[in-house]
């Protein structure tokens, strides 16, 4: 009877392999200031990559005609980025080709089919591994830098936080 | 054309501490994500457990409107960024030490800690110093070598006065601003000076996230926060897109001066919490 409980439990698990932690390699992230509504794959160093330039006060590119602004963003320290992928299980992810884009007027329909990603809970009992590690990403905005009152860099101070909060009180 | 690796597939983007990968050198699998009791809402949560030192990490998502990762050669709508930070597990112990406190009653933890919407539970009785933890919100008890407790409201109140000191150092090293009612003023003087209150409001408003809505009512009161209508749940932010920047800055301004969590992430998880109820099946 104990070991069905296990079994039960079991199932509300998803496993992160320690092991791709350390096997990362070093990955070239962009926080676009657009939502792209499809995820694969892009040819971002056919295209992007070569369009980034070093401007009078930042870095500039232009996507879908319309000019950005960025800045390099650092990991705060103690922590390390990483790239995780749900371990293949018959799953198809929700995604298109690139090159189809969606500008049509039906962009909120197709927004609400293609909204699950962040639903880490929905593939529970699952492995995820890491694929790529990053200490470092570039943040864009439109048009002007995101500058220091982006809202990611007020997240990006949490973890400082959230170190006091959980931190263990001295006993009297 | 290199698309890099599981390209097509669903990507997250995770900011986890330096250590866990040296962590679990030895284990094949000792990180795992589970489902447990929010303490501040009673809904369900999703926590990373680091079974080979037997930490809780709680897991908060950055997320925004409109942004997307460009991730090596491949591009990941939703542009989430997730982190991982360690927890104070006596947050989520206290959940199960006041339902069961009720009852008055001197109880061993694992007859405590029970629960059938989230099994996992069981893993916070594995966690080391769990005695010295439960010392700071417990009376207990030893009879032939077992250890019994009884939840004390009196200690947890002295022990979550302790929390908000200390997160008041971490704002003031920090630098944030907390001085969410004087901004307004500060917008046209130019001076923000955030008062000792200002900050211990703040800092309640932090540890709250992790109480139910009593406690937090009762360590105000302890604490001596003057009542506000802090106590109604967060107003609705539907902006009027036609604010100026001026007007946006002011409409910001948090009368309370209460701080949640959910404003370092830019999005609220309330509706998301519904989603995961028939989890588990």
């Amino acid at each position: 009877m104990e070991s069905s409980d296990e079994v039960a439990v079991e199932k509300c698990r998803v496993h992160l392999r320690p092991g791709t932690l350390r096997d990362a390699a070093c990955a070239t992230l962009h926080l676009l200031p657009c939502e792209v509504q499809v995820n694969g794959p892009a040819p971002v160093e056919r295209f992007f990559t070569p369009a980034i330039r070093q401007g009078p006060d930042g870095l500039e590119v232009s996507f879908r005609g319309r000019r950005l602004r960025g800045e390099e963003v650092v990991v705060p320290p103690g922590l390390v980025g990483y790239v995780t992928v749900m371990e293949e299980k018959g799953e198809v992810p929700v995604g298109k080709d690139f090159s189809e884009g969606s500008s049509n007027e039906d962009e909120r329909e197709e927004q609400k089919l293609t909204e699950p990603p962040e639903a880490l809970e929905r593939d529970f009992d699952q492995f995820f591994g890491a694929t790529a590690s990053f200490s470092r990403f570039t943040l864009w905005g439109l048009e002007t830098i995101p500058g220091p009152d982006a809202k990611v860099r007020g997240a990006l101070t949490w973890p400082s936080l959230a170190a006091a909060i959980h931190a263990q009180v001295p006993e009297d | 054309m290199d698309c890099g690796n599981g390209a097509r597939a669903r990507q997250h983007v995770f900011l986890l501490p330096e250590y866990l990968k040296d962590a679990s050198k030895k284990m094949k699998s000792g990180l795992i994500f589970v489902k447990l009791v929010n303490p501040c809402s009673g809904e369900g949560t999703i926590y990373l457990f680091n079974m080979c030192q037997q930490q809780l990490f709680e897991i908060k998502v950055f997320k925004e409107k409109h942004h997307s990762w460009f991730i090596n050669q491949s591009v990941q709508s939703g542009g989430l960024l997730h982190f991982a930070t360690p927890m104070d597990p006596l947050f989520l112990l206290l959940h199960y030490l006041r339902k069961t406190g009720k009852e008055g009653k001197f109880q061993p933890l694992n007859q405590v800690v029970v629960d059938d919407m989230f099994p996992n539970c069981i893993l916070l009785l594995k966690l080391p110093d769990l005695e010295k933890l439960l010392r700071h919100v417990t009376e207990e008890k030893e009879i032939d070598k077992k250890k019994y407790y009884k939840y004390s409201k009196e200690k947890t109140i002295k022990w979550l006065e302790k929390k908000v000191h200390q997160t008041v150092s971490a704002l003031k090293t920090n630098n944030i601003n907390v001085s969410a009612r004087v901004q307004a003023n500060a917008f046209f003087s130019g001076d923000q000076v955030s008062s000792e209150e200002d900050y211990i409001r703040y800092a309640h408003g932090l540890i709250s996230d992790y109480i139910p809505k009593e406690l937090s009512d009762d360590l105000a009161k302890y604490l001596k926060l003057p009542e506000t209508s802090a106590s109604l749940p967060n107003p609705p932010s539907k902006k009027n897109s036609k604010m100026t920047a001026a007007q946006k800055a002011l409409a910001k301004v948090d009368k309370s001066g209460m701080k949640s969590i959910d404003s370092f992430f830019a999005t609220k998880n309330k509706k998301k919490i519904g989603e995961i109820s028939n989890f588990g099946k």
